[in-house]
């Protein structure tokens, strides 16, 4: 069982330094980078959209009952971009990829190898790895860090206004207060911190996806594992990434 | 094998297969298979299910590598070449799945535009586009070239995934199973289809097949495979002769 486990992480380890290192070299598959770009990125928009938004208003509505006990409902407007902006936007835009992006990759590539079209890629004398793998581990990569900046800006909305139902409150105030207390330091690092989780995501997904062969149990098992194992690694890997960003950035550890 | 310009002549082995071991999840699929085809030959695979037929394709493509022995194309150990020499030797081939394995997410146009970007790289996006409409044209599916994969028909697949493998006028091809789950009247028009490339270009050909009526349309040769051992190998003349052989007589018989 163990040892299994650490074959697993080995073989999607080398798995992800592949993907790493081809991707630097030519051909670049351009077009078809656009179109994971927009599958990835597009195709998961409005999911993006509706979390940041709803999660806003529930963080506002929970958050506000906890701060009127200490007379600080001022603070409201901070303490959300804050924690849309450290923690709630890049985790939870991560998770929703996991769920959404990863099982689709996994399944899809569980179906192509399934189906012999990755086979069929190779006898056409096409890299298959660079053409499916290394795209979307491009656009998974590229694309969470720019998700993340939907669900932050989305979820304030949300919170803006929940707030103004309640107290009326207007929107340059509101953004005014959210941003008072924000430095660079707590929005780019978790930012980029997204960065590593779309390459873990699309990693991990592309390995299940890519490495079955066992019909149609294959693709069940791929998409579930894609979802499960990435999921599982985004959260482990924020314990480490913001231990990390403490260390770079010692202000944003308060 | 000769080598006169690149290209050897009719008689030579285009594809050679020496002394041949495969397994499969512990399983034999092939147990120490010889046999040669030569340039311009068309040899068509006979043989039950899991006998070895469609991992032999596989073989000589180098989806698979051999356990032992040595599987030549043109010459060229196929378990021992690089990437660029795989390469080098897929540019002569083409191959038709099974199943057509046609990319789903990408337009009748696109599967076959796919490996001329590729591999023809001096070609212009308007001669890709023209190459890409006249092999349509040629299966039959010159108005279909817009058409996503799911969008079409067993048959219309299977044309479509000989469209793709013949998109690079390929030297040798490799079909499996071009006319399995088709009608008599379908699976006719893929066997006119391959005579037709045959008869327009030299080309080896390999094809596995269960259809015996069709492969004496189109087969030079016969190999006849069970359990993963070469049961016969021959002209179909040459076959017929061994009637001593109960179990090759009823793989080659019409009845």
């Amino acid at each position: 069982m163990l040892g299994s486990a650490f074959d697993a992480i080995g073989r999607v380890t080398l798995f992800g330094a592949k993907a790493l290192r081809d991707a630097w070299s030519p051909p670049f598959e351009g077009q078809y980078l656009l179109i994971q770009l927009y599958q990835i990125g597009v195709g998961s928009f409005l999911l993006i959209v509706a979390a940041g938004f709803a999660l806003g208003v529930v963080m506002t509505l929970h958050t506000r009952s906890t701060l009127v006990q200490f007379g600080a409902t001022a603070a409201l407007p901070a303490v959300q971009s804050l924690a849309f902006f450290v923690e709630i936007g890049p985790l939870v835009t991560a998770l929703l990829m996991a769920g959404r992006v990863g099982a689709g990759i996994g399944a899809q590539l569980a179906n192509m190898r399934a189906t012999e079209q990755i086979d069929a890629i190779e006898t056409l004398s096409v890299d298959s790895f660079k053409l499916l793998v290394v795209t979307r581990v491009i656009a998974c990569t590229i694309m969470l860090p720019l998700l993340t900046l939907f669900t932050d800006a989305t979820g304030i909305l949300g919170g803006f206004i929940s707030v103004h139902m309640t107290s009326h409150l207007s929107w340059t105030l509101y953004l005014q207060r959210a941003f008072e207390g924000v430095t660079l330091a707590d929005f780019i690092p978790p930012i980029l911190k997204t960065a590593v989780f779309g390459y873990l995501i699309a990693t991990i997904s592309c390995f299940y996806g890519y490495t079955t062969n066992e019909g149609s149990d294959g693709v069940r098992k791929a998409a579930t594992k894609s979802v499960v194992i990435s999921s599982l690694v985004v959260i482990l890997a924020d314990v480490i990434l913001v231990k990390c960003i403490f260390f770079l950035f010692p202000e944003s550890a308060i | 094998m000769s080598d006169n310009g690149g290209r050897a002549c009719k008689g030579d082995a285009a594809i050679a297969f020496e002394q041949v071991d495969k397994e499969i999840n512990g399983r034999i699929v092939l147990d120490s298979v010889s046999f040669s085809v030569g340039y311009g030959e068309t040899l068509c695979i006979l043989g039950r299910s899991g006998a070895g037929k469609s991992v032999t394709l596989k073989l000589m493509i180098g989806l698979l590598k051999a356990d032992s022995g040595r599987v030549l194309v043109e010459g060229k150990d196929m378990a021992t070449l690089d990437e660029d020499g795989l390469a080098k030797v897929r540019r002569k081939m083409g191959f038709l799945f099974q199943g057509a394995a046609l990319l789903d997410s990408f337009s009748l146009s696109q599967n076959l535009a796919l490996p001329l970007h590729r591999l023809d790289r001096g070609k212009s996006p308007d001669e890709i586009k023209r190459a890409v409409e006249e092999t349509l044209r040629q299966v039959g599916l010159g108005k279909d070239g817009e058409k996503m994969p799911s969008a079409l028909s067993g048959g219309m697949q299977k044309r479509a995934g000989l469209a793709r493998a013949l998109v690079l006028r390929p030297e040798i091809l490799l079909a499996d199973e071009p006319t399995s789950a088709l009608d008599r009247i379908t699976a006719g028009e893929i066997d006119d289809l391959l005579m037709k490339v045959k008869a327009e270009r030299p080309t080896t050909m390999v094809i596995v097949t269960h259809d015996i009526h069709g492969a004496r349309k189109i087969g030079d040769k016969f190999a006849v495979f069970d359990q993963g051992r070469l049961l016969g190998f021959g002209t179909p003349q040459e076959l017929e002769s061994k009637q001593d052989n109960r179990l090759l007589q009823e793989f080659i018989s019409e009845r």
